[in-house]
Protein backbone atom coordinates (compact mmCIF):
# COMPACT_ATOMS: atom_id res chain seq x y z
CA UNK A 1 0.00 0.00 0.00
CA UNK A 2 2.43 2.64 0.73
CA UNK A 3 4.36 1.61 -2.35
CA UNK A 4 1.59 2.17 -3.95
CA UNK A 5 1.05 5.46 -2.31
CA UNK A 6 4.37 6.60 -3.15
CA UNK A 7 3.82 5.69 -6.72
CA UNK A 8 0.62 7.36 -6.90
CA UNK A 9 2.52 10.73 -5.48
CA UNK A 10 5.75 10.68 -8.18
CA UNK A 11 2.63 9.99 -10.75
CA UNK A 12 1.69 13.87 -9.11
CA UNK A 13 4.87 15.03 -9.55
CA UNK A 14 5.34 14.25 -12.97
CA UNK A 15 1.62 15.76 -14.20
CA UNK A 16 3.05 19.16 -12.26
CA UNK A 17 5.93 18.98 -14.58
CA UNK A 18 4.27 17.82 -17.67
CA UNK A 19 2.13 21.14 -16.82
CA UNK A 20 4.55 23.38 -16.61
CA UNK A 21 6.41 21.87 -19.69
CA UNK A 22 3.26 22.33 -21.48
CA UNK A 23 3.42 26.00 -20.59
CA UNK A 24 7.13 26.51 -21.64
CA UNK A 25 6.71 24.59 -24.74
CA UNK A 26 3.02 24.52 -25.64
CA UNK A 27 2.09 27.72 -25.10
CA UNK A 28 5.08 29.87 -24.96
CA UNK A 29 7.50 27.37 -27.43
CA UNK A 30 10.18 27.19 -25.24
CA UNK A 31 12.10 23.48 -25.51
CA UNK A 32 13.26 23.37 -22.13
CA UNK A 33 15.12 19.92 -22.02
CA UNK A 34 16.29 20.52 -19.16
CA UNK A 35 13.29 19.83 -16.66
CA UNK A 36 15.78 17.45 -14.22
CA UNK A 37 17.88 19.74 -13.93
CA UNK A 38 15.39 22.99 -12.32
CA UNK A 39 13.55 19.70 -10.24
CA UNK A 40 17.09 18.50 -8.98
CA UNK A 41 17.60 21.63 -7.87
CA UNK A 42 14.79 22.11 -6.05
CA UNK A 43 15.00 18.37 -4.62
CA UNK A 44 19.04 18.85 -3.53
CA UNK A 45 18.38 22.74 -2.26
CA UNK A 46 15.53 20.93 -0.20
CA UNK A 47 17.76 18.14 1.11
CA UNK A 48 20.61 20.15 1.90
CA UNK A 49 18.71 22.91 3.41
CA UNK A 50 16.64 20.62 5.51
CA UNK A 51 19.62 18.12 6.80
CA UNK A 52 22.38 20.22 6.84
CA UNK A 53 21.53 23.52 8.08
CA UNK A 54 18.52 22.16 9.79
CA UNK A 55 15.54 24.78 8.01
CA UNK A 56 11.82 23.81 8.33
CA UNK A 57 10.64 21.72 5.45
CA UNK A 58 8.28 24.28 4.50
CA UNK A 59 11.07 26.88 4.48
CA UNK A 60 13.78 24.72 2.62
CA UNK A 61 11.54 23.85 -0.25
CA UNK A 62 10.65 27.56 -0.63
CA UNK A 63 14.23 29.16 -0.50
CA UNK A 64 15.52 25.85 -2.82
CA UNK A 65 12.67 27.13 -5.36
CA UNK A 66 14.13 30.78 -5.08
CA UNK A 67 17.21 29.60 -5.58
CA UNK A 68 16.29 27.82 -8.88
CA UNK A 69 14.12 30.67 -9.61
CA UNK A 70 17.04 32.95 -9.58
CA UNK A 71 19.58 30.08 -12.08
CA UNK A 72 16.65 30.11 -14.15
CA UNK A 73 16.88 33.72 -14.33
CA UNK A 74 20.62 33.86 -15.39
CA UNK A 75 20.36 30.54 -17.59
CA UNK A 76 16.99 32.69 -19.26
CA UNK A 77 19.38 35.99 -20.42
CA UNK A 78 22.13 33.55 -21.70
CA UNK A 79 20.06 31.42 -23.96
CA UNK A 80 15.78 32.27 -24.10
CA UNK A 81 16.70 34.62 -26.94
CA UNK A 82 18.78 32.20 -29.09
CA UNK A 83 17.17 29.89 -31.61
CA UNK A 84 15.16 26.84 -30.85
CA UNK A 85 17.89 24.22 -30.91
CA UNK A 86 20.49 26.67 -29.08
CA UNK A 87 17.86 26.23 -26.11
CA UNK A 88 17.18 22.90 -26.44
CA UNK A 89 21.43 22.01 -25.93
CA UNK A 90 21.50 24.27 -23.21
CA UNK A 91 19.19 23.60 -21.34
CA UNK A 92 20.00 19.80 -21.72
CA UNK A 93 23.44 20.40 -20.82
CA UNK A 94 22.21 22.77 -18.20
CA UNK A 95 20.71 19.38 -16.31
CA UNK A 96 23.88 17.71 -16.98
CA UNK A 97 25.82 20.25 -15.26
CA UNK A 98 23.18 20.06 -12.26
CA UNK A 99 23.85 16.03 -12.04
CA UNK A 100 27.53 16.56 -11.98
CA UNK A 101 28.01 19.31 -9.45
CA UNK A 102 25.95 16.64 -7.36
CA UNK A 103 28.45 14.24 -7.53
CA UNK A 104 31.68 16.28 -7.63
CA UNK A 105 30.20 18.55 -4.74
CA UNK A 106 30.32 15.92 -2.70
CA UNK A 107 30.95 18.13 0.83
CA UNK A 108 27.83 20.00 0.46
CA UNK A 109 25.41 16.92 -1.47
CA UNK A 110 26.69 14.16 -0.02
CA UNK A 111 27.81 13.28 -3.62
CA UNK A 112 27.65 9.26 -4.80
CA UNK A 113 26.87 8.00 -0.79
CA UNK A 114 23.63 10.54 -0.84
CA UNK A 115 21.83 12.33 1.46
CA UNK A 116 19.20 11.98 4.23
CA UNK A 117 17.08 12.00 5.95
CA UNK A 118 14.02 13.36 5.01
CA UNK A 119 11.21 13.12 6.69
CA UNK A 120 7.97 13.87 5.88
CA UNK A 121 5.63 16.71 7.73
CA UNK A 122 3.40 15.89 10.60
CA UNK A 123 5.70 12.91 11.91
CA UNK A 124 3.22 11.83 14.61
CA UNK A 125 0.84 11.12 12.35
CA UNK A 126 0.57 7.32 11.38
CA UNK A 127 -0.84 8.20 7.35
CA UNK A 128 1.60 11.02 7.18
CA UNK A 129 2.14 9.64 3.64
CA UNK A 130 -1.35 9.90 2.88
CA UNK A 131 -1.93 13.44 4.13
CA UNK A 132 0.84 14.40 1.96
CA UNK A 133 -0.33 12.41 -1.25
CA UNK A 134 -3.48 14.69 -0.89
CA UNK A 135 -1.28 18.30 0.10
CA UNK A 136 0.75 17.38 -3.15
CA UNK A 137 -2.54 16.87 -5.27
CA UNK A 138 -3.82 19.96 -4.07
CA UNK A 139 -0.61 21.57 -5.47
CA UNK A 140 -0.58 20.02 -8.95
CA UNK A 141 -4.36 20.41 -9.15
CA UNK A 142 -3.86 23.83 -8.22
CA UNK A 143 -1.27 23.82 -11.67
CA UNK A 144 -4.42 22.24 -13.54
CA UNK A 145 -6.49 24.52 -12.91
CA UNK A 146 -3.86 27.64 -13.35
CA UNK A 147 -2.70 25.92 -16.75
CA UNK A 148 -6.00 25.91 -18.11
CA UNK A 149 -7.54 29.14 -17.58
CA UNK A 150 -3.73 30.16 -18.87
CA UNK A 151 -5.12 29.13 -22.44
CA UNK A 152 -8.02 31.36 -22.79
CA UNK A 153 -6.79 34.27 -20.57
CA UNK A 154 -5.44 37.58 -22.19
CA UNK A 155 -2.13 36.57 -21.20
CA UNK A 156 -2.12 32.86 -22.75
CA UNK A 157 -3.12 34.21 -26.17
CA UNK A 158 -0.06 36.88 -25.80
CA UNK A 159 1.94 33.73 -25.19
CA UNK A 160 1.17 31.61 -28.28
CA UNK A 161 1.58 35.09 -30.36
CA UNK A 162 4.60 35.15 -28.99
CA UNK A 163 5.36 31.50 -29.79
CA UNK A 164 3.65 31.70 -33.36
CA UNK A 165 5.80 34.78 -34.44
CA UNK A 166 7.82 36.62 -31.91
CA UNK A 167 8.48 39.70 -34.33
CA UNK A 168 5.02 40.40 -35.05
CA UNK A 169 4.08 39.95 -31.23
CA UNK A 170 6.75 42.58 -30.84
CA UNK A 171 5.36 45.17 -33.18
CA UNK A 172 1.80 44.82 -30.77
CA UNK A 173 3.47 46.02 -27.94
CA UNK A 174 4.45 43.12 -26.59
CA UNK A 175 7.80 42.87 -24.87
CA UNK A 176 8.12 38.96 -26.06
CA UNK A 177 12.00 38.95 -24.28
CA UNK A 178 10.70 39.76 -21.05
CA UNK A 179 7.72 38.05 -21.45
CA UNK A 180 9.35 34.50 -21.99
CA UNK A 181 11.99 35.63 -19.36
CA UNK A 182 9.48 35.99 -16.51
CA UNK A 183 7.25 32.68 -17.65
CA UNK A 184 10.33 30.80 -18.33
CA UNK A 185 11.98 31.70 -14.59
CA UNK A 186 8.38 31.39 -12.84
CA UNK A 187 7.92 27.91 -14.19
CA UNK A 188 11.37 26.71 -13.66
CA UNK A 189 10.87 27.97 -9.98
CA UNK A 190 7.57 25.63 -9.92
CA UNK A 191 9.97 22.69 -10.95
CA UNK A 192 11.90 23.40 -8.32
CA UNK A 193 9.15 23.53 -5.60
CA UNK A 194 7.58 20.02 -7.63
CA UNK A 195 11.46 18.50 -6.90
CA UNK A 196 11.40 20.31 -2.81
CA UNK A 197 7.65 18.28 -2.41
CA UNK A 198 9.89 15.00 -4.29
CA UNK A 199 12.60 15.35 -1.25
CA UNK A 200 10.60 13.65 1.48
CA UNK A 201 8.97 10.80 -0.98
CA UNK A 202 12.41 10.05 -1.80
CA UNK A 203 13.67 10.59 1.72
CA UNK A 204 17.31 9.67 0.68
CA UNK A 205 18.47 11.53 -2.27
CA UNK A 206 20.74 10.22 -4.32
CA UNK A 207 22.33 11.35 -7.69
CA UNK A 208 20.53 8.68 -9.63
CA UNK A 209 17.43 10.54 -9.42
CA UNK A 210 19.16 13.32 -11.59
CA UNK A 211 19.11 10.80 -14.79
CA UNK A 212 18.04 12.81 -17.74
CA UNK A 213 15.39 9.71 -18.03
CA UNK A 214 12.87 12.28 -15.80
CA UNK A 215 13.51 14.94 -18.59
CA UNK A 216 12.71 12.50 -21.77
CA UNK A 217 9.27 11.16 -19.54
CA UNK A 218 7.93 14.10 -18.99
CA UNK A 219 8.58 15.05 -22.76
CA UNK A 220 7.31 11.67 -24.00
CA UNK A 221 3.81 12.30 -22.26
CA UNK A 222 3.33 15.90 -23.19
CA UNK A 223 4.15 15.07 -26.63
CA UNK A 224 1.55 11.77 -26.25
CA UNK A 225 -1.14 13.58 -24.80
CA UNK A 226 -0.60 16.65 -27.02
CA UNK A 227 1.47 20.13 -26.49
CA UNK A 228 -1.25 21.95 -27.43
CA UNK A 229 -3.86 20.63 -25.02
CA UNK A 230 -3.99 21.14 -21.54
CA UNK A 231 -4.90 17.81 -20.40
CA UNK A 232 -2.60 16.48 -23.29
CA UNK A 233 0.19 16.48 -20.67
CA UNK A 234 -1.56 14.92 -17.60
CA UNK A 235 -3.72 12.11 -20.21
CA UNK A 236 0.23 10.90 -21.29
CA UNK A 237 1.66 10.58 -18.04
CA UNK A 238 -1.35 7.79 -17.35
CA UNK A 239 -0.41 6.32 -20.02
CA UNK A 240 3.34 6.39 -19.89
CA UNK A 241 4.11 6.41 -15.74
CA UNK A 242 0.53 5.40 -14.81
CA UNK A 243 0.55 2.26 -16.99
CA UNK A 244 3.99 0.90 -16.87
CA UNK A 245 5.28 2.20 -13.61
CA UNK A 246 2.17 1.44 -11.57
CA UNK A 247 -0.16 -1.18 -13.19
CA UNK A 248 2.24 -3.55 -14.90
CA UNK A 249 5.10 -3.23 -12.17
CA UNK A 250 2.60 -3.75 -9.16
CA UNK A 251 0.16 -5.69 -10.53
CA UNK A 252 1.36 -7.63 -13.94
CA UNK A 253 2.25 -11.45 -13.23
CA UNK A 254 5.73 -11.19 -14.28
CA UNK A 255 7.99 -13.80 -12.94
CA UNK A 256 10.42 -12.74 -10.70
CA UNK A 257 13.36 -13.42 -12.93
CA UNK A 258 11.94 -11.45 -15.78
CA UNK A 259 11.03 -8.51 -14.04
CA UNK A 260 14.24 -6.76 -14.27
CA UNK A 261 13.76 -6.95 -17.95
CA UNK A 262 10.47 -4.51 -17.07
CA UNK A 263 12.35 -1.07 -17.19
CA UNK A 264 13.79 -1.73 -20.64
CA UNK A 265 10.00 -3.25 -21.73
CA UNK A 266 8.93 0.02 -20.68
CA UNK A 267 11.58 2.12 -22.44
CA UNK A 268 10.21 0.25 -25.87
CA UNK A 269 6.89 0.52 -25.38
CA UNK A 270 7.62 4.56 -25.15
CA UNK A 271 9.81 4.31 -28.22
CA UNK A 272 6.62 2.49 -30.26
CA UNK A 273 4.11 4.84 -28.90
CA UNK A 274 5.93 7.93 -29.59
CA UNK A 275 6.67 6.63 -33.01
CA UNK A 276 3.04 5.74 -33.61
CA UNK A 277 1.71 8.78 -32.30
CA UNK A 278 3.76 11.41 -34.01
CA UNK A 279 2.68 9.02 -37.27
CA UNK A 280 -0.98 8.99 -37.10
CA UNK A 281 -2.33 11.51 -34.79
CA UNK A 282 0.80 14.28 -34.41
CA UNK A 283 -1.25 16.71 -32.42
CA UNK A 284 -1.43 13.97 -29.39
CA UNK A 285 -3.95 11.79 -28.15
CA UNK A 286 -6.38 14.75 -27.08
CA UNK A 287 -5.27 16.96 -30.41
CA UNK A 288 -4.93 20.50 -30.41
CA UNK A 289 -6.54 22.89 -28.09
CA UNK A 290 -7.26 25.42 -30.87
CA UNK A 291 -9.70 28.23 -31.01
CA UNK A 292 -13.23 27.31 -30.87
CA UNK A 293 -13.86 26.96 -34.35
CA UNK A 294 -17.10 27.35 -36.95
CA UNK A 295 -17.06 25.21 -40.09
CA UNK A 296 -15.72 26.98 -42.77
CA UNK A 297 -18.50 26.89 -45.91
CA UNK A 298 -17.57 24.07 -48.13
CA UNK A 299 -17.46 26.51 -51.00
CA UNK A 300 -16.73 30.24 -51.26
CA UNK A 301 -19.14 32.37 -52.75
CA UNK A 302 -18.62 33.03 -56.76
CA UNK A 303 -16.75 36.28 -57.29
CA UNK A 304 -15.52 36.58 -54.48
CA UNK A 305 -12.52 38.54 -55.09
CA UNK A 306 -10.81 38.04 -51.64
CA UNK A 307 -10.22 34.40 -52.00
CA UNK A 308 -7.47 32.98 -53.62
CA UNK A 309 -7.62 29.53 -55.39
CA UNK A 310 -7.31 26.96 -52.51
CA UNK B 1 5.77 61.87 -37.93
CA UNK B 2 8.93 60.31 -39.07
CA UNK B 3 12.49 61.72 -39.55
CA UNK B 4 15.36 59.75 -40.68
CA UNK B 5 18.58 61.32 -40.75
CA UNK B 6 21.78 58.95 -42.78
CA UNK B 7 19.34 55.84 -41.26
CA UNK B 8 21.86 53.05 -41.52
CA UNK B 9 20.34 49.32 -40.68
CA UNK B 10 20.24 45.84 -41.80
CA UNK B 11 20.63 42.36 -40.48
CA UNK B 12 24.18 41.61 -38.27
CA UNK B 13 26.82 43.35 -39.56
CA UNK B 14 25.34 43.53 -43.12
CA UNK B 15 24.32 47.63 -43.94
CA UNK B 16 21.23 47.26 -46.29
CA UNK B 17 20.13 50.84 -46.09
CA UNK B 18 22.80 53.03 -46.36
CA UNK B 19 22.40 56.99 -45.03
CA UNK B 20 18.75 57.85 -45.71
CA UNK B 21 17.68 61.22 -45.30
CA UNK B 22 13.98 61.56 -45.46
CA UNK B 23 10.89 62.88 -43.49
CA UNK B 24 7.22 61.18 -43.59
CA UNK B 25 4.68 63.84 -42.67
CA UNK B 26 0.79 63.78 -42.55
CA UNK B 27 0.47 61.76 -46.56
CA UNK B 28 0.65 58.65 -47.81
CA UNK B 29 4.38 58.53 -48.22
CA UNK B 30 5.03 55.37 -50.88
CA UNK B 31 8.56 52.86 -51.16
CA UNK B 32 8.84 51.48 -54.38
CA UNK B 33 11.51 49.30 -55.39
CA UNK B 34 12.36 45.86 -57.33
CA UNK B 35 13.62 42.39 -55.19
CA UNK B 36 15.92 43.58 -52.49
CA UNK B 37 15.74 47.28 -52.55
CA UNK B 38 15.67 47.42 -48.86
CA UNK B 39 11.59 48.32 -48.77
CA UNK B 40 10.82 45.54 -45.92
CA UNK B 41 13.89 46.50 -44.30
CA UNK B 42 12.73 49.78 -44.26
CA UNK B 43 9.64 49.23 -42.82
CA UNK B 44 11.41 46.58 -39.96
CA UNK B 45 13.85 49.38 -39.29
CA UNK B 46 10.52 52.24 -38.64
CA UNK B 47 8.68 49.67 -36.62
CA UNK B 48 11.70 49.03 -34.39
CA UNK B 49 12.52 45.64 -35.20
CA UNK B 50 16.06 46.12 -36.59
CA UNK B 51 18.51 48.17 -35.03
CA UNK B 52 20.07 51.08 -36.09
CA UNK B 53 23.37 50.97 -37.48
CA UNK B 54 23.98 54.17 -37.60
CA UNK B 55 22.06 57.33 -37.96
CA UNK B 56 18.76 58.45 -35.81
CA UNK B 57 15.37 58.15 -36.22
CA UNK B 58 12.77 60.38 -34.64
CA UNK B 59 8.93 60.29 -34.39
CA UNK B 60 6.95 63.70 -34.03
CA UNK B 61 10.34 65.12 -32.27
CA UNK B 62 10.69 62.32 -30.13
CA UNK B 63 14.54 60.23 -30.53
CA UNK B 64 13.08 56.79 -31.63
CA UNK B 65 16.87 55.72 -32.15
CA UNK B 66 16.81 52.98 -29.55
CA UNK B 67 13.16 52.65 -28.35
CA UNK B 68 12.18 49.07 -28.57
CA UNK B 69 9.22 47.39 -30.87
CA UNK B 70 7.44 46.98 -28.41
CA UNK B 71 6.87 50.71 -27.29
CA UNK B 72 6.13 51.51 -31.13
CA UNK B 73 2.33 50.73 -30.59
CA UNK B 74 2.25 52.92 -27.71
CA UNK B 75 3.88 55.74 -29.69
CA UNK B 76 1.16 55.38 -32.79
CA UNK B 77 2.52 52.96 -34.97
CA UNK B 78 1.39 49.92 -36.70
CA UNK B 79 3.06 47.52 -38.43
CA UNK B 80 1.32 45.17 -41.27
CA UNK B 81 4.48 43.10 -42.39
CA UNK B 82 3.93 41.16 -46.08
CA UNK B 83 4.11 37.63 -44.54
CA UNK B 84 3.64 35.64 -41.25
CA UNK B 85 1.23 38.46 -40.50
CA UNK B 86 -1.28 36.61 -38.73
CA UNK B 87 -1.09 34.11 -35.71
CA UNK B 88 -2.71 30.82 -36.70
CA UNK B 89 -3.16 29.34 -34.07
CA UNK B 90 -5.57 32.17 -32.55
CA UNK B 91 -9.06 32.37 -33.93
CA UNK B 92 -9.48 35.75 -36.14
CA UNK B 93 -11.36 37.51 -33.59
CA UNK B 94 -8.72 37.02 -30.83
CA UNK B 95 -5.81 37.52 -33.62
CA UNK B 96 -7.89 41.27 -33.73
CA UNK B 97 -8.07 41.32 -29.88
CA UNK B 98 -4.38 41.53 -29.53
CA UNK B 99 -4.58 44.44 -31.66
CA UNK B 100 -6.85 46.27 -29.84
CA UNK B 101 -5.22 46.45 -26.67
CA UNK B 102 -3.53 49.94 -27.48
CA UNK B 103 -5.29 53.17 -27.74
CA UNK B 104 -8.09 54.77 -25.33
CA UNK B 105 -11.34 53.17 -27.32
CA UNK B 106 -12.90 50.60 -25.84
CA UNK B 107 -12.47 47.41 -27.95
CA UNK B 108 -15.69 46.42 -28.10
CA UNK B 109 -16.23 49.80 -30.72
CA UNK B 110 -13.23 49.44 -32.51
CA UNK B 111 -14.13 45.99 -33.25
CA UNK B 112 -17.94 46.32 -34.59
CA UNK B 113 -15.74 48.99 -37.14
CA UNK B 114 -13.39 46.85 -38.27
CA UNK B 115 -16.21 44.28 -38.66
CA UNK B 116 -17.97 47.05 -40.63
CA UNK B 117 -15.08 47.80 -42.98
CA UNK B 118 -14.73 43.86 -43.33
CA UNK B 119 -17.44 41.90 -43.20
CA UNK B 120 -15.80 38.76 -44.41
CA UNK B 121 -13.55 38.66 -41.23
CA UNK B 122 -17.15 38.92 -39.11
CA UNK B 123 -18.45 35.83 -40.93
CA UNK B 124 -14.78 34.16 -39.48
CA UNK B 125 -14.61 35.41 -36.43
CA UNK B 126 -14.45 32.21 -34.68
CA UNK B 127 -12.53 30.60 -37.54
CA UNK B 128 -8.63 29.55 -36.42
CA UNK B 129 -6.38 32.67 -38.49
CA UNK B 130 -4.15 30.09 -40.00
CA UNK B 131 -7.27 28.15 -42.06
CA UNK B 132 -8.07 31.39 -43.57
CA UNK B 133 -7.00 32.29 -47.60
CA UNK B 134 -4.12 34.81 -48.14
CA UNK B 135 -6.91 37.55 -49.23
CA UNK B 136 -8.67 37.25 -45.46
CA UNK B 137 -5.45 37.00 -43.84
CA UNK B 138 -4.06 40.15 -45.46
CA UNK B 139 -7.65 41.39 -44.66
CA UNK B 140 -7.37 40.01 -40.56
CA UNK B 141 -3.82 41.65 -40.98
CA UNK B 142 -5.03 45.10 -42.06
CA UNK B 143 -7.97 45.20 -39.43
CA UNK B 144 -5.70 44.12 -36.20
CA UNK B 145 -3.68 47.12 -37.52
CA UNK B 146 -6.60 49.62 -37.60
CA UNK B 147 -7.43 47.79 -33.97
CA UNK B 148 -4.85 49.58 -32.65
CA UNK B 149 -5.92 53.61 -33.59
CA UNK B 150 -2.74 54.36 -34.95
CA UNK B 151 -1.80 57.03 -36.23
CA UNK B 152 0.86 56.32 -38.93
CA UNK B 153 0.54 52.77 -40.45
CA UNK B 154 3.16 50.57 -41.94
CA UNK B 155 2.45 48.18 -44.74
CA UNK B 156 4.70 45.96 -46.18
CA UNK B 157 3.47 44.62 -49.85
CA UNK B 158 -0.15 44.27 -49.19
CA UNK B 159 -0.73 43.51 -52.55
CA UNK B 160 1.59 40.49 -52.80
CA UNK B 161 0.30 37.02 -53.68
CA UNK B 162 -3.30 38.49 -54.10
CA UNK B 163 -5.89 38.43 -56.97
CA UNK B 164 -5.65 41.93 -58.79
CA UNK B 165 -9.46 41.96 -58.24
CA UNK B 166 -8.29 41.66 -54.68
CA UNK B 167 -5.76 43.86 -55.32
CA UNK B 168 -7.92 47.13 -55.84
CA UNK B 169 -10.43 46.67 -53.40
CA UNK B 170 -7.16 46.53 -51.33
CA UNK B 171 -6.17 49.93 -52.16
CA UNK B 172 -9.62 51.51 -52.11
CA UNK B 173 -9.75 50.72 -48.46
CA UNK B 174 -6.36 51.73 -48.03
CA UNK B 175 -7.38 55.21 -49.41
CA UNK B 176 -10.88 55.58 -47.45
CA UNK B 177 -8.98 55.00 -44.29
CA UNK B 178 -6.60 57.55 -44.89
CA UNK B 179 -9.71 60.19 -45.81
CA UNK B 180 -11.80 58.47 -42.51
CA UNK B 181 -8.79 58.51 -40.11
CA UNK B 182 -6.33 60.79 -40.89
CA UNK B 183 -3.67 58.12 -41.23
CA UNK B 184 -0.28 58.78 -41.99
CA UNK B 185 0.37 55.78 -44.62
CA UNK B 186 3.51 54.82 -45.53
CA UNK B 187 3.35 51.91 -47.79
CA UNK B 188 6.15 49.69 -49.46
CA UNK B 189 5.41 48.25 -52.56
CA UNK B 190 6.18 46.54 -56.26
CA UNK B 191 3.43 47.12 -57.59
CA UNK B 192 4.04 50.51 -58.68
CA UNK B 193 0.38 51.32 -60.81
CA UNK B 194 -1.42 51.02 -58.40
CA UNK B 195 0.60 53.00 -55.52
CA UNK B 196 0.64 55.95 -57.56
CA UNK B 197 -2.89 56.11 -57.88
CA UNK B 198 -2.80 56.69 -53.82
CA UNK B 199 0.61 58.15 -53.34
CA UNK B 200 1.19 61.99 -52.17
CA UNK B 201 5.38 61.32 -52.10
CA UNK B 202 6.86 58.37 -53.88
CA UNK B 203 10.24 57.34 -52.74
CA UNK B 204 12.56 54.94 -54.98
CA UNK B 205 14.60 52.67 -53.46
CA UNK B 206 17.83 50.43 -55.06
CA UNK B 207 20.06 48.38 -53.25
CA UNK B 208 19.32 50.09 -50.10
CA UNK B 209 20.19 53.43 -51.07
CA UNK B 210 17.34 56.44 -52.10
CA UNK B 211 17.29 56.94 -55.84
CA UNK B 212 14.10 59.25 -55.93
CA UNK B 213 12.22 61.04 -53.74
CA UNK B 214 9.34 63.23 -55.21
CA UNK B 215 5.70 64.44 -54.87
CA UNK B 216 3.80 62.16 -57.01
CA UNK B 217 2.53 65.18 -58.63
CA UNK B 218 5.65 65.96 -60.21
CA UNK B 219 6.65 62.49 -60.92
CA UNK B 220 6.23 60.03 -64.27
CA UNK B 221 5.60 56.80 -64.37
CA UNK B 222 9.09 57.29 -67.02
CA UNK B 223 10.92 58.65 -63.43
CA UNK B 224 10.32 55.34 -61.60
CA UNK B 225 11.55 53.01 -64.24
CA UNK B 226 14.57 54.88 -64.59
CA UNK B 227 15.49 55.07 -60.68
CA UNK B 228 14.34 51.14 -60.96
CA UNK B 229 17.38 50.45 -63.47
CA UNK B 230 20.12 52.25 -61.66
Amino acid sequence: MDYLIFSFSLMLVYIGLAQLLHVQFGLLGIPNFGVVGFWGLGLYGTGVLYVSYSMPLIVAILLASLITAAVAYILSHLVLQRSGQAILAATLAFAAIVATLIITEKDITGGVQGLGTIGFPFADVASRNVIYFFLLMVVVVLLIWISAKLRDSRMGRSLIAIRDNEELAASLGKDTAGTKRGVFVLTCALMGLLGGLTAPLHQFLVPYLLAPSLTFAVWIALVLGGKGHNLGAMVGVFATFGLFDILIETYAPVPAEQAILLPNFKLFCYGVLLVMIIMFRPAGMLGVDGPRTRARPATTPAGDASVKEG
Amino acid sequence: MFEAQALRSGYGEMAVLKDLTFSVKDEVFAVLGANGAGKTTLLKTLARLLPLQGGSLSLNGADVSNAPAYAMPDAGVAYVPQEGNVFPDLSVQENLSIGGRTGHRPKAEKLEEVFTLFPRLKERRGQAAGSLSGGEGQMLAVARALMQDPKVLLLDEPSAGLSPLFVDTLFSSIAETRKERGLTIVLAEQNAVKTLEIADRVMVLSLGEMHLLRPRSELEMSDITAAYHI
